[in-house]
């Protein structure tokens, strides 16, 4: 067992790292990938939390679709796209139009 | 490219002005490996002083000659289509470096973000749509035949050959991801005919190559993709995809613009609009964006090109197929239904 942080509580420190230490203090060219990086370091921070419980439900919601049915899979696969989003991007499924 | 391409620059606008030219204050607008831009004043020896932009196109990346992309831009100008007029076209590289063209320079907001403040701050949302969507049937309503040869062309059926891609593409890059099966499943479905009529195509006139001043539309940008003989839809479907909304994702067009009013300028000049058949290639495009994520993903992972922000593109993936799911939604789920 290692000791704390926890793997999300230093995630979010390297993210504070890139954006809030390093980024200011960049130049203009390289900018851009420290904040890629911070929001890597959020994502994996999330998927850490979150990625556990996603998988186990994706396999679930699949594997209730009856064979065929694609109207079932296309609810299914909703729910398991808005799963992956609450780790890589929260709050794009708020949009459900087109 | 010469560190400094003034020198070069002048030279070659004295020949077109026919009277020496001195360059001053010389703005680089875009970097980067791809295409630059550079915002420059001639000055020109009896003749005053003009405001001018050169686009500097590195040969590694160039999918268009200049000398062709100054063709398609002058016969979209000559049919009413704001395009900057162009100064000056030079293929040859040995003068500054690289080839490049010279435009007048069109003030105006171009950024995305930027251009939405513009047009919260002044009001002009639905002059600007109307005049984005009449700038595009402009361009579809010239007869294709026209277009200069030196264009690539779409072949005979654009649709069926897209899909053809874009099947190979999942099977390569993304063929453990039943949304885009379910997506290539839909597309094949409603695969539409070959157009009753082809266009040339811009292929990518999005928010973010357009120029929008305070009194509206002032020109469209980024020519080097155009295309002849396409189908028009595909050029109408690609600007109103999500990621071009910029979070105003009420605006199907760019963020700022409705399916409507974008369609009625479109119209009114000229373009016909086929509802089917634009949703098929919005779904298409964004499928194809997957693809092309997945693509910069994979370069990353195989070392061709080991960069944080291609390895990032891999994570927004799960964006596309939330955009796909949308479009597909099965007619008998209505929107807000949880699923």
């Amino acid at each position: 067992m290692q000791n704390r942080p926890t793997a999300a509580e230093l995630l979010e420190s390297l993210a504070e790292l890139l954006e809030d230490t390093l980024l200011p203090a960049l130049p203009p060219g390289l900018q851009h990938r420290a904040r890629v990086g911070a929001n890597l370091a959020r994502i994996l921070g999330r998927e850490v939390q979150l990625g556990p419980e996603a998988a186990r439900r994706e396999a679930d919601l699949l594997a209730a679709v009856p064979e065929g049915d694609e109207e079932a899979l296309w609810q299914a696969l909703t729910e398991v796209v808005r799963a992956d989003l609450a780790i890589a991007k929260p709050g794009y499924d708020s949009w459900e139009g087109e | 490219m010469s560190a400094d391409p003034s020198a070069g620059l002048a030279a070659v606008l004295a020949e077109t002005y026919g009277s020496p030219v001195r360059v001053t204050g010389l703005e680089f607008l875009s970097a980067g490996a791809r295409r630059r831009n550079v915002a420059f004043t001639a000055e020109i020896e009896g003749q005053g002083s003009r405001p001018l932009v050169a686009t500097i196109v590195p040969p590694a990346v160039e999918i268009m000659t200049v000398d062709a992309e100054a063709a398609v831009r002058e016969l979209a100008r000559a049919h009413g289509v704001p395009v900057p007029a162009l100064v000056a076209v030079c293929a040859d590289a040995a003068r500054i470096g690289e080839p490049f063209l010279v435009s007048e320079r069109i003030d105006g907001e171009t950024v995305p973000r930027r251009v939405l403040r513009l047009i919260d701050a002044t009001g002009n949302a639905e002059t600007v749509a109307r005049q984005w969507g009449a700038a595009m049937g402009a361009l579809h309503a010239i007869d294709p035949a026209s277009a200069p040869e030196a264009l690539p062309a779409a072949g005979p059926d654009p649709a069926a050959d897209a899909l053809a891609e874009a099947e190979k593409g999942v099977r390569t890059l993304l063929s453990d991801r039943p949304v885009f099966a379910m997506a290539l499943r839909w597309l094949e479905r409603r695969l539409p005919a070959p157009p009753p009529r082809t266009a040339l195509l811009h292929t990518d006139l999005r928010n973010g190559n357009i120029i929008v001043a305070p009194d509206g539309l002032a020109a469209v940008l980024d020519w080097e993709g155009a295309q002849r003989n396409g189908d028009p839809m595909r050029d109408v479907a690609w600007p109103a995809l999500r990621m071009w909304r910029f979070r105003n994702d009420d605006k199907e067009f760019g963020g700022f613009a409705d399916r409507d009013t974008f369609v009625r300028g479109y119209e009114e000049a000229g373009g016909v609009f086929d509802v089917d058949r634009f949703r098929w290639w919005k779904v298409m495009g964004t499928l194809s964006w997957g693809v092309g994520l997945a693509g910069q993903a994979a370069a990353h992972l195989d070392g061709t090109v080991r960069d944080i922000v291609m390895a990032a593109s891999g994570r927004r993936v799960s964006e596309i197929e939330w955009d796909l799911l949308m479009q597909i939604r099965p007619s008998s789920i209505s929107p807000g239904t949880k699923a």
